[in-house]
């Protein structure tokens, strides 16, 4: 390939690094404006926005919340996913498609049509709309992730060792508690980690199946309908901050996991 | 194999690392344990019955269940259905969409915005992808697509958010402009199509780039340095060896944008104006009233749903036959 192409090419790729980052890091920026008003030119500075936020018991309240709903939901999740990854990767079975399509379906289904969806069928379950209502909606909603993750993962399990564990007298549920799972605790975290991150950003479920009580993206929508503010910068900056540190770990921990397992 | 059922059980002890020994040494032990291992072990059958019996019931009951019951009351003529009365069904609700046009009109804009960017995204990622998976060594491949990955971690809400900002009167672009002179007064980009369509492909973009990026990888570069020694041009090689050979990665990239970007609410309420309204957005206002509109918006999500599957559905049978007449 020829240097002036490859050129083109790399500065493609850092126009797009642009393009993903600017609106994020102006963002943060204006969180430390010294003025109600969003946007340049940007005289002084403050830390005031900060120190709103983390004073305010009702916001702090809005991220405990969608921090439990997360993990509840995260938690239903990975338990449903890994039973269902087990059954679907390397098993032959009348139904085989139709049982992978309906589980892949929560994740195909367009967001509001999703979120309605749920709201209707949860009036049918006598949910309330509320923080059940989130976790159940979020819940079904990230388990197709979860299945894909751990049947990619189960798909590279050695069936020699459950079969020397089966010939060693486990059975299979033993050999499922002490070959398998422990195999799979890599995909597990890595799955549960990107439910959480879906959960504590999802918006158009939380919006239609909650209470009264918002979750931090429906609180930050709300304020934003009445209008910018820093103070919502500073907000979503720390939410930014939260989301992207726990990915990267996240990411920095799976890939040692794989590697290790390699060696 | 004849082991001596006792032998068996040491074995399974000794199988177990030490100090993880006792519980499950014992547990094998236990006598309510192994009869009901006896039990729901004792043939093939009844251990996959066993296995399969609450996935099923879940996809049943709760993959299912919300577009079944969806479905249904699309086709109540009203819902609560009253007390003492008997539920009739009409195909009511769906007549109503076509008969005014603030409910198709946003219709056909959802599709035609979808369509575009989709094909947007395409265009602005495929270039990404082939100088990640093609021009990068390999460590330095994970390190830059992670790059990429950090900011699709953050929410739809925050982005969308970034957006305004970035776009607004006194936002950088603006500010930008004026400070090269091509301005005087700033360009009102917000709350309207080109904005709903900057934060739309803002919010997609990743879900292209990562199948383009995996197809690309998969293609082995000696493919095109046979068809450069045949002496195919820079063009030609792309044309002819590269563009075929991903079009699995195109096609799956774009069902998924698609399909995404028909379902954003957020983004077009935020960043959009009145001439861009969308159809979620028509769907959503049967939803904020009470209960009574439902049957309505039930039936028009799903229109709305089996046309996107039905224009995703007849796209990659499009793309499979491509992909077959490159290959004869």
């Amino acid at each position: 390939m020829n240097r002036g192409n490859r050129i083109l090419l790399s500065c493609t790729y850092w126009a797009f690094v642009l393009y993903v980052f600017v609106p994020l890091f102006l963002m943060i920026l204006m969180g430390f404006k010294d003025s109600k008003f969003i946007g340049f030119p940007i005289r002084s500075w403050t830390l005031d926005w900060y120190t709103g936020v983390f004073s305010d018991s009702e916001i702090l309240y809005t991220f405990g919340y969608s921090v439990v709903i997360a993990v509840l939901s995260t938690l239903i999740s990975v338990i449903v996913g890994v039973w269902i990854a087990v059954l679907l990767e390397g098993r032959k079975f009348w139904g085989w498609t139709v049982t992978f399509a309906l589980m892949i379906l929560p994740a195909l289904v367009p967001g509001i049509i999703s979120a309605i969806a749920f709201r209707i069928y949860a009036r049918l379950l006598g949910i309330e709309p509320g923080m059940g209502a989130i976790v159940w909606a979020h819940a079904v909603h990230n388990v197709p992730f979860v299945v894909l993750v751990v049947m990619a993962r189960l798909s590279t399990l050695p069936k020699s060792q459950i079969e020397a564990a089966r010939d060693l007298g486990a059975d299979p549920l033993i050999a499922f508690m002490r070959i398998t799972l422990p195999y799979l605790v890599p995909a597990i975290l890595g799955a549960s980690v990107f439910c959480l991150l879906l959960s504590f950003d999802d918006f158009v479920r939380s919006f239609f199946l909650g209470g009264y009580e918002p979750t931090l993206p429906v609180l930050i929508f709300a304020m934003l309908r009445s209008g910018m503010s820093p103070e919502i910068n500073a907000i979503a900056t720390v939410a930014l901050v939260l989301t992207a540190a726990v990915g990267i770990w996240a990411e920095r921990f799976t890939r040692r996991a794989n590697k290790e397992n390699q060696a | 194999m004849t082991y001596d059922a006792s032998v068996r059980k040491d074995a399974a002890g000794a199988t177990a690392p030490t100090g993880a020994r006792p519980f499950w040494g014992r547990l094998v032990q236990w006598g309510p344990y192994r009869a009901f291992a006896a039990l729901a072990t004792a043939s093939p059958r009844r251990q996959f019955a066993i296995l399969a019996t609450f996935p099923i019931l879940w996809l049943l009951t709760q993959h299912l269940g919300p577009m079944v019951q969806m479905g249904r009351v699309s086709l109540l003529d009203a819902y609560p259905v009253a007390p003492g009365t008997p539920q009739t069904f009409t195909l009511d609700n769906y007549m109503r969409f076509f008969g005014d046009s603030i409910f198709w009109m946003p219709f056909f804009r959802t599709l035609a915005f979808a369509t575009i960017l989709t094909f947007c995204t395409l265009i602005l990622t495929y270039p990404v992808a082939y100088f990640l998976a093609r021009h990068v060594s390999r460590r330095n491949q994970m390190l830059m697509l992670l790059l990429l990955l950090v900011p699709f971690w953050v929410g739809e809400i925050v982005r969308t958010y970034a957006i305004m900002i970035l776009l607004g009167n006194t936002g950088a672009v603006n500010l930008v402009l004026k400070w090269f002179g091509l301005i005087d007064r700033p360009i009102p980009f917000m709350y309207t199509g080109f904005s709903m369509g900057i934060g739309i492909v803002y919010l997609t973009a990743l879900y292209m780039l990562l199948p383009l990026y995996s197809a690309l990888e998969k293609l082995p570069k000696s493919y095109n340095e046979a068809a450069a020694d045949l002496g195919a041009g820079a063009w030609t090689r792309f044309r002819r060896v590269t563009l075929p050979l991903t079009l699995e990665g195109i096609s799956s990239g774009c069902t998924l944008v698609f399909l995404i970007s028909t379902g954003f609410y957020a983004t077009p309420v935020l960043l959009g104006g009145p001439s861009t309204t969308v159809f979620s957005e028509t769907i959503a206002g049967f939803f904020h009233v009470a209960g009574d509109q439902w049957p309505t918006g039930a039936a028009f999500a799903v229109i709305m749903f089996v046309t996107a599957l039905l224009i995703t559905g007849v796209f990659q049978a499009f793309m499979k036959a491509l992909r077959k007449g490159e290959k004869a």
